[in-house]
């Protein structure tokens, strides 16, 4: 016989322990959501403004990356001075810019960003190849803008800059060749944009003699070192704003912190709802076998054993519907992520829910202390029946 | 020497704020190998003297001795392990736990007081033996007749070797052929040495008894 006896008596009423483990299964995934939602967009960011390891942002005074349409200038003689620092190991500049694209007989709005392949951060190369330090004809293309304008790498495509909406005139036209496909890590879902080198790219924005970009992106030695180039930069280039990704994740987090105030107070709820749903059970299923705890009392199980059995039949409900409610969590997590990261303007590659181990350690065991605490107080009500007269109630 | 010794036992209820003395200064004395059936008609404090003899009531005056050891001067703790080791209680209703079989049901006091696995399963086949279920021992209690209910309830309150059985109303539920059954067992029981003490409506079952002690209005008669 299993010391567990108590345990089956869950299976006594099959419907209603289903019941139960769905409704915890259902307050548990809600739990682990809230639990992924917390500190996940913040530490997907992180990812995200580190995925190429560059630890710093140059960006124009007061604003953050890609925050406003100003720009830094002029930009190569700050990105010579950067790269002198001994602890930088690759300083490049980036510029978003309005482009568009030839296309059959109309104009595709695009984004052009002008690079340094030298120093860039801000895309993975997929298929083709880089642009080389010289190749003012080379094009770089996000998989959106491939599929928009069916390019594959050789291809030529007509850009055009500068575009007058009112007048439909045009600045500058240029025919570029496809080098490369690359996934832009800033784009949301729906961004076309393109890249070429970045003079190339000030000539589409502006005319000549305009050494600008939107943003340097830095990579210090390591990360220890990221904070003392930091201070050095800040010092030597009071003109401009310089972030590392520990101050950026941390503008960040305050600009999303009703985030993490909504998942606590859902968890919270969903916490609450599970404590309320196991005790209710639990209430019940004791209250109808007091009979039964009396006897067992009357034949000398000790008080102990009576507490253990309940608590017990509470962790088990806990545990099944715990377990079966991180499947349902982690699907809704997915789910919910597809919806919010289609948001526009939201990078693609965020995610809201990063499951992460200590959150995921800290939600189970918070979930099954609570859940088996919830059987304390009908525990206790099982072990204080009073033997005799819960048997005189029981009696014909 | 006296198994059990009660002394001018009162126990008064409170029912409807109404005080309701259940018993009148019973006093008891059982002897090792006594059988003793308490008869009376409905209401007159069987039950209640034997929920008090058996250590699962508190007397509101008195005092209940077993194997010379008084409960009222035992903890909740130490009364309960004297339950589960000197007692052992027979319910009219059987009391079985319908999510065991029957050999579970006979382990589980013997679990319950530590005793090893494969000791307590011998035990708990040879009780079931000694009561004729050896056929029925996978069988969960809610498969069992009330008859075969009530043996596997007889061979739990034997699993710890209780020094007296306490029984209430054991043939209350059974059929007249069933009870008969049942009559035989203690019978047996009582042969093979066992002290009993048998609350009855049962003239038949009073019949068996070395002693019977009739109660009315809570006071023992005679």
């Amino acid at each position: 016989m299993s010391p567990l006896w108590g345990l089956r008596n869950l299976a006594r009423h099959p419907l209603r322990t289903v019941l139960a483990v769905l409704g915890i299964t259902v307050a548990s995934a809600l739990l682990l959501d809230m639990v992924l939602l917390a500190g996940g967009l913040e530490r997907s960011f992180e990812r995200l403004v580190l995925s190429r390891g560059y630890q710093i942002r140059v960006t124009p005074k007061g604003t953050l990356p890609f925050d406003t349409e100003a720009t830094i200038g002029p930009v190569t003689p700050l990105v010579t001075a950067i790269r002198r620092d001994p602890d930088v190991v690759a300083a490049g500049p980036i510029l978003a810019v309005a482009l568009h694209a030839r296309h059959a007989d109309s104009l595709l709005p695009l984004v052009g960003y002008g690079v340094d392949p030298a120093g860039q951060g801000s895309y993975d190369l997929l298929e083709g190849s880089d642009l080389a330090a010289a190749d003012s004809a080379g094009l770089l293309v996000g998989r959106t803008a491939a599929e928009a304008l069916g390019l594959s790498v050789g291809d030529s495509v007509r850009l055009v800059g500068r575009l007058d909406p009112q007048v439909a005139t045009t600045g500058v036209q240029r025919t570029m060749v496809v080098r490369g496909v690359v996934r832009w890590l800033y784009d949301d879902r729906t961004m076309r944009s393109v890249g070429t080198l970045l003079p190339v790219m000030q000539r589409f924005a502006w005319p000549a003699g305009n050494d600008r970009a939107s943003l340097l992106m830095v990579r210090a030695r390591d990360d220890v070192l990221a904070a003392s180039v930091v201070a050095r930069l800040r010092e030597a280039h009071p003109e401009v704003g310089v972030n590392s990704v520990t101050d950026l994740v941390g503008q960040f987090r305050e600009r999303i912190s009703y985030f993490r105030q909504v998942s606590v107070i859902l968890g919270t709820i969903s916490l609450a709802v599970t404590v309320l749903l196991i005790a209710t059970i639990l209430t019940i299923t004791v209250n109808e076998r007091l009979g039964e705890i009396a006897t067992l009392r009357a034949l000398g199980v000790a008080r102990r054993t009576v507490v253990t059995q309940v608590l017990v039949e509470g962790a088990a409900l806990t545990l099944a519907g715990g377990a079966l409610g991180v499947l349902l969590g982690l699907g809704t997590a997915r789910y919910l992520d597809t919806i919010l990261t289609a948001f526009p303007g939201l990078p693609a590659s965020i995610s809201f829910f990063v499951p992460q181990r200590q959150g995921l350690v800290t939600a189970a065991a918070l979930l099954l202390v609570t859940g088996t605490l919830a059987g304390v107080w009908p525990a206790w009500i099982a072990a204080r029946a009073p033997i005799a007269a819960t048997l005189r109630g029981e009696a014909p | 020497m006296s198994v059990l010794v009660a002394r001018d036992l009162t126990r008064t209820y409170t029912l409807h704020g109404q005080p309701v003395e259940a018993l009148r200064g019973v006093s008891l004395d059982v002897a090792r190998g006594d059988y003793v059936a308490i008869t009376g008609p409905s209401g007159c404090g069987k039950s209640t003297l034997l929920q008090l003899v058996g250590g699962i009531d508190v007397p509101t005056s008195g005092t209940v001795s077993v194997l010379g050891t008084r409960l009222d001067q035992l903890d909740d703790r130490e009364l309960t392990r004297l339950r589960l080791r000197r007692i052992g209680f027979v319910f009219q209703r059987f009391h079985l736990l319908p999510v065991l079989t029957a050999l579970e049901n006979v382990e589980l006091p013997m679990a319950e007081a530590g005793m090893p696995r494969r000791e307590r399963l011998e035990r708990a086949h040879e009780l079931l033996r000694y009561v004729g279920l050896e056929r029925r021992e996978r069988h969960r209690a809610t498969q069992l007749s009330g008859g075969e209910m009530q043996r596997v309830a007889i061979a739990r309150a034997l699993a710890n070797r209780p020094a007296i059985i306490l029984a209430d109303e054991p043939t209350g539920e059974l059929d007249a052929a069933t009870g008969q059954e049942i009559l035989a067992l203690f019978r047996r029981l009582h042969a093979d040495g066992t002290t009993l003490v048998v609350v009855t409506h049962d003239d038949r079952l009073a019949a068996e008894a070395g002693r019977v002690v009739r109660l009315l209005d809570g006071r023992v008669l005679g």
